[in-house]
């Protein structure tokens, strides 16, 4: 499936602005982002359910509603409440029975786990189990392609376990799974390919490693001179971190409660270099987790919250 | 497509308020008006029996549109948007599942008053009756899916519940129009529900419907049917 120059934008806000994205078939790929980057309107983008302003979307070669019409496409919805008034089994047998090739209907409702409770009505589940049945419904017209908007939002450990289990089985059948998330952790261990989505544009695409190496080298903190002193030596503070900011691999410093965060490409040459100005105090070394590489992501150029972050920030 | 309408039946019959307000409602009704006070008059048993099944008829064939509401609000229809079928079967679907559901309304009614009330009618009469009055609650099935396609669920069950009483008053299902102060009774021909039970009273009377009544009719199937085409094209922007 493929996005090119992909805008969708509501009023003045450009929910999706300009995405380029090729996914090949058999990949399993998360789309990553905070809420309101953009990821919901993507999913609806490639199901269907809205068109772009400008660019286009083809899954398999085809218009997405065509897709989905061929019953290529199975989904998720996030948004989506229970259907009043109708059985798990009836609902799963009826979806089961729209695609053209579906998998057995038991077969569905056991990859979901909700076997036990196939009798049972829609409305009358908690908000995990009728997660799970959403998923049973995603994946009983055994599509080639499979679409999961935030799949675990409402999930048990022990449930999002089995749930991540079984969505890798379908991918080792090499069907192509895409699920959105806010989870960092999640998307690496899921996923082939992380795609981080930030206010509608696609800031970085990869491999969880590769995203943290595109976040900078590590992180290295210490404690500042005199930074338990008052308002005077907070001045000299302020000048320390001045200071920090010009060594080598440094890209950014950021000064809280005394201390100093720096990112840096390059930790060795960074501690070499304060070694040499003596401020080796409370030294801490640590390689950039993919938490600092997603917070780098999504706010090192962006408008609003861009400078908080780089610039400095005496205490 | 038939998987969806067996979906949507069963979902239909599962609903306590379609049951008590479609089914149970108009055949209490039935038999309250005309055995209270020492009994109705032969003529009225069976000019109540049509009127009250034409009422039945109406209050089911509204409440396809709140299932559509109710569908809205709950991502139904967005769910089955993304299954492969085609938006032309669901809206067919729907369409056929409330003409099924307009059924036991009718059955209902014509049951009570042959089996209770001891109306006599030809056998040909009771089909054509029946056949009728269900062909004759499509006008209301379209106004219905005006509303749920165009108001939110609440207000689509507050619109319908007002649209019932009122045409099923004005339009004599449940009292005769004899009995109306005359301004009504001037306006009732005019009204859908008055035409829609005079397709059976003609017919339990002996001879067939006017051309008054299907023209009456026919002019509020095409305005409803407008009015349900223009709102499905508002709703189908953003569902």
């Amino acid at each position: 499936m493929s996005f090119t120059g992909a805008v969708r934008a509501f009023g003045p806000v450009r929910a999706v602005d300009g995405v380029d994205l090729e996914i090949a078939r058999g990949e399993t790929v998360a789309l990553l982002g905070r809420n309101g980057a953009g990821k919901s309107t993507a999913i609806s983008l490639l199901l269907g359910l809205d068109e772009p302003d400008e660019g286009g979307v083809r899954v398999f070669g085809r218009v997405p509603a065509q897709a989905v019409r061929a019953g290529l496409v199975g989904a998720m919805l996030q948004d989506a409440r229970a259907v009043p008034r109708v059985t798990v089994g009836e609902l799963v047998a009826f979806v089961a029975g729209t695609y053209p090739a579906p998998m057995p209907v038991a077969g569905a409702l056991e990859a979901a786990g909700v076997t036990k409770f196939a009798g049972r009505r829609l409305d009358r589940l908690s908000g995990g189990q009728a997660q799970r049945v959403r998923f049973a419904v995603a994946l009983v017209g055994d599509p080639s392609l499979i679409v999961l908007d935030e799949p675990t939002a409402a999930l048990d450990v022990e449930a999002r376990y089995a749930f991540w289990d079984a969505m890798r089985a379908y991918a080792r059948r090499g069907r192509t799974v895409l699920f959105s998330t806010h989870h960092l952790e999640e998307a690496d261990a899921n996923a082939d390919r992380i795609v981080v989505v930030d206010r509608g544009r696609v800031v970085a695409d990869g491999s969880g490693a590769r995203l943290r190496r595109a976040a900078g080298g590590g992180l290295v903190a210490l404690d500042l001179a005199c930074s338990d002193a008052n308002g005077q030596a907070g001045q000299a503070g302020q000048a320390d971190s001045a200071g920090l900011a010009g060594l080598p691999g440094v890209v950014s410093v950021e000064v809280r409660g005394g201390r100093a965060r720096l990112r840096t490409e390059d930790p060795d040459a960074t501690v070499v270099a304060l070694a040499g100005l003596g401020l080796v105090r409370g030294l801490e070394v640590a390689p950039a987790s993919l938490d600092d590489a997603f917070l780098a992501l999504t706010s090192a150029d962006g408008p609003t919250r861009g400078s908080a972050r780089t610039s400095l920030e005496a205490v | 497509m038939l998987g969806l309408l067996r979906l949507e039946v069963r979902r239909t019959l599962r609903d306590t308020g379609f049951v008590v307000g479609g089914v149970v409602m108009p055949v209490v009704m039935y038999l309250l008006f005309t055995n209270i006070g020492g009994g109705a008059d032969d003529g009225w048993r069976t000019a109540s029996m049509v009127g009250m099944a034409a009422y039945g008829a109406m209050g089911s064939a509204l409440n396809t549109g709140g299932a559509v509401a109710e569908d809205r609000t709950t991502g139904w229809l967005r769910q089955l948007r993304i299954t492969p079928l085609s938006p032309r079967r669901v809206v067919a679907g729907r369409a056929l599942t409330g003409a099924v559901t307009v059924l036991p309304a009718i059955v209902a009614v014509l049951a009570a008053g042959g089996l209770v009330n001891g109306v006599r009618l030809d056998l040909r009469q009771w089909a054509a009756i029946a056949v009728l009055l269900w062909l004759g609650s499509i006008p209301f099935t379209l106004l219905g899916l005006g509303n749920g396609y165009r108001l939110t669920a609440q207000t689509t069950g507050v619109v319908n519940l007002v649209c019932n009483l009122v045409l099923a008053v004005a339009g004599g299902l449940w009292f005769p129009p004899e009995l109306f102060p005359p301004w009504l009774r001037s306006v009732s021909p005019y009204t859908p529900t008055n035409r829609f039970a005079q397709l059976g009273t003609s017919v339990a009377d002996g001879h067939a419907p006017t051309a008054g009544a299907v023209l009456v009719l026919v002019c509020w199937l095409s305005l409803f049917g407008s009015y349900a085409v223009v709102s499905y094209r508002r709703a189908a922007r953003t569902v």
